[in-house]
């Protein structure tokens, strides 16, 4: 199944600039993915549009053989609360909520956040936040966030997890254990994960990178 | 979102606060300030209704314009000139068919009670001191089923004054000024005719200083005697089942008769009148301060808002929709709306309770305490206004953060 992009374009702003020009890839389940290129090549944009966060301006998106233009507003958010995950660059963290609340956000959504708690507590042990389960983002460090943040991205156990430079804003030794932490999940629970990156080091732990300059796919 | 919004509210407690105390204190203003007028009125208008009859019936005055006469004393066809033109008052200073009115009011189911009566102006004399005063001559039995006269009556029992032998009740600031007592005599003269003298039996308290200083009751046949106009009445005093239907009843009954018929709210038209001033100013004033309240939330939300476009983008990002955003702020409102109208109206029912214990002129069977209602209408009133307005005012804010894009908020965080 996984995700197909068929002649994908996406143009802002009037005069209309066109962003992306025309991408068709698709993307396995599984895999591991990274995108990379120069600032302002489309590689965010291509990113928000396979998460269904943003729509394309002409072409298709399928995922998991399902169009993504065709279904109601509704399923697309069930969709999307179910089946993916997300981590930001600035990891976004709801700041009146403790560590645990923030992973069970997506939980609380789909009303199933007693289920998902004992989950939600063993991936963050896992991601050696066992002792700040009750600690609020200000009293947490930058990596620790950024940690809360993908174990918040994982709680459903979603078979795609998208990451917007999710080192861009960590020290390298944070970077490299975010990195491996993705590499763990995406091997253990064979969890798409398509990560955009400036970083060559870490594109290159991908298992296949997608070149992108001026809105079209390289390689 | 109940328990996100919660947190949001918690988070900034001092804002919350701040915009729950407007919501409490317009609400407890609206609940205190409605007590008291609206005890104030039910005095009042408990005063008219029970003191007075529910529809008064008496003789039509009319004004003499200066071509009114011309038929009478020319015929119909006649143009005139006049040099002096005739002018003055056509009135029957007493009801020209009282029978045709007592068997109507008899068939009528609306109507419980009447009494016919006879209302003069005397002057009351006590050894040296005299007053004028306004006499009422009627049935006693009747008149107390149609007034509550019975149960001001301080000295004495108002039926006491029997179909004769010139007794009277009178009000205790008219007894004090003329330093006559009960039992006592006093002398009563209309200005025609022999002054008579009258027993006084008994003393009435109204509360209504105007009434006590003024008001004299006598038998219908001893007033007729001494006005010296046997047989006749100048007012029906007439107590309905229904107080609510008096005005409608009156209007009806004006249209068909030759006499005036008035009910105790047309009669009162003045007093009426403050009241819905009073309702204008009470409700205009609590409405400023809830729309300062609702200004408030509007604020603090908007800002919110503004604060949170990341929280937001991430919430829609997880599969949050647009309507659970637009219930995340709209619950907030709720809450402080809420909390805002039951905290203020047990403020407000806390001051009422305090201003009910202020001590105020005696007033009669009222008491001599401010009379504060406790109407429940108050109390829903005052909390839906709270929550309306609070609900109103997050409705914008809350609107406005449904309709952010997710996208477009993350793209300018990452510019």
């Amino acid at each position: 199944m996984g995700i197909l992009l068929t002649d994908i374009r996406k143009s802002f702003g009037s005069p209309p600039t066109q962003v992306l020009k025309g991408i068709s890839l698709e993307i396995q389940e599984g895999e591991f993915v990274s995108i990379v290129g120069r600032s302002g090549c489309g590689k965010s944009t291509l990113l928000y549009i396979m998460s269904t966060l943003d729509p394309p301006s002409s072409g298709t998106v399928l995922i998991d053989g399902q169009d993504v233009n065709a279904i109601s507003s509704r399923e697309l958010h069930r969709f999307r609360n179910l089946k993916m995950g997300f981590v930001f660059q600035f990891h976004h963290l709801l700041p009146e909520l403790n560590a645990l609340e923030n992973v069970l956000m997506p939980a609380m959504k789909a009303n199933r956040q007693e289920e998902r708690k004992a989950f939600a507590i063993s991936l963050m042990e896992e991601f050696g936040l066992g002792k700040k389960l009750k600690s609020f983002p200000g009293q947490l460090s930058g990596g620790e966030q950024q940690r809360v943040a993908i174990a918040r991205g994982l709680v459903m156990e979603p078979r795609y997890l998208f990451a917007d430079e999710p080192t861009g804003n960590l020290d390298s030794a944070n970077g490299n254990a975010v990195m491996s932490l993705f590499r763990r999940i995406n091997q253990e629970q064979k969890m798409a994960v398509i990560y955009v990156t400036h970083d060559i080091d870490f594109s290159k732990m991908a298992e296949r990178t997608i070149q992108m300059s001026d809105g079209l796919v390289l390689s | 979102m109940l328990f996100l919004a919660l947190r949001h509210l918690l988070s900034r407690k001092r804002q919350s606060v701040l915009t729950l105390t407007g919501i409490v204190l317009g609400t407890a203003a609206y609940v205190a300030i409605s007590g008291m007028m609206l005890g104030f009125q039910t005095f009042i208008v408990d005063q008219l209704v029970n003191n007075d009859a529910h529809i008064r019936i008496s003789a039509r005055e009319e004004p003499i314009e200066p071509h009114s006469l011309d038929e009478d004393f020319f015929g119909p066809e006649a143009l005139v000139d006049w040099k002096a033109a005739p002018s003055g008052r056509r009135d029957n200073a007493y009801i020209l068919s009282p029978r045709f009115w007592t068997e109507r009011m008899d068939r009528m189911p609306e109507v419980a009670a009447y009494s016919q009566q006879l209302v003069t102006q005397v002057i009351v004399t006590r050894a040296k001191v005299a007053k004028a005063a306004r006499l009422i001559g009627s049935d006693p039995a009747r008149q107390a089923q149609v007034a509550n006269i019975k149960n001001y009556m301080i000295k004495g029992q108002f039926t006491d004054i029997g179909i004769g032998g010139n007794r009277i009740v009178m009000g205790d600031g008219l007894l004090k000024q003329l330093g006559a007592s009960v039992p006592g005599t006093v002398y009563l003269s209309v200005g025609k005719g022999q002054t008579q003298p009258f027993k006084v039996i008994g003393s009435f308290h109204l509360g209504v200083k105007a009434l006590d200083d003024s008001t004299l009751f006598g038998a219908l046949p001893d007033v007729q005697k001494l006005n010296g106009t046997p047989s006749r009445i100048s007012d029906i005093a007439v107590r309905l089942h229904d107080v609510e239907g008096a005005r409608e009843l009156a209007t009806s009954w004006n249209i068909l008769s030759q006499e005036k018929v008035q009910s105790w709210d047309q009669a009162n038209e003045g007093i009426m009148s403050v009241f819905t001033t009073q309702d204008i100013v009470r409700n205009s004033m609590t409405i400023s301060i809830l729309i300062v309240a609702g200004f408030g939330i509007y604020n603090i939300l908007n800002m919110a808002v503004t604060h949170k476009r990341r929280e937001i983008a991430i919430l829609r990002s997880m599969g949050y929709e647009s309507s659970d955003i637009v219930a995340l702020f709209l619950t907030q409102g709720i809450i402080l709306g809420v909390l805002g109208g039951i905290i203020g109206c047990l403020l407000g029912y806390g001051v009422c309770e305090i201003m009910a214990r202020i001590p105020v002129a005696d007033r009669g069977l009222g008491g001599n305490h401010m009379i504060i209602v406790f109407f429940p209408g108050i109390y829903v009133r005052g909390f839906i206004i709270a929550f309306s307005s609070a609900s109103i005012a997050s409705f914008l804010p809350a609107r406005a953060a449904g309709r952010l894009s997710p996208i477009d908020i993350i793209r300018s965080e990452n510019s």
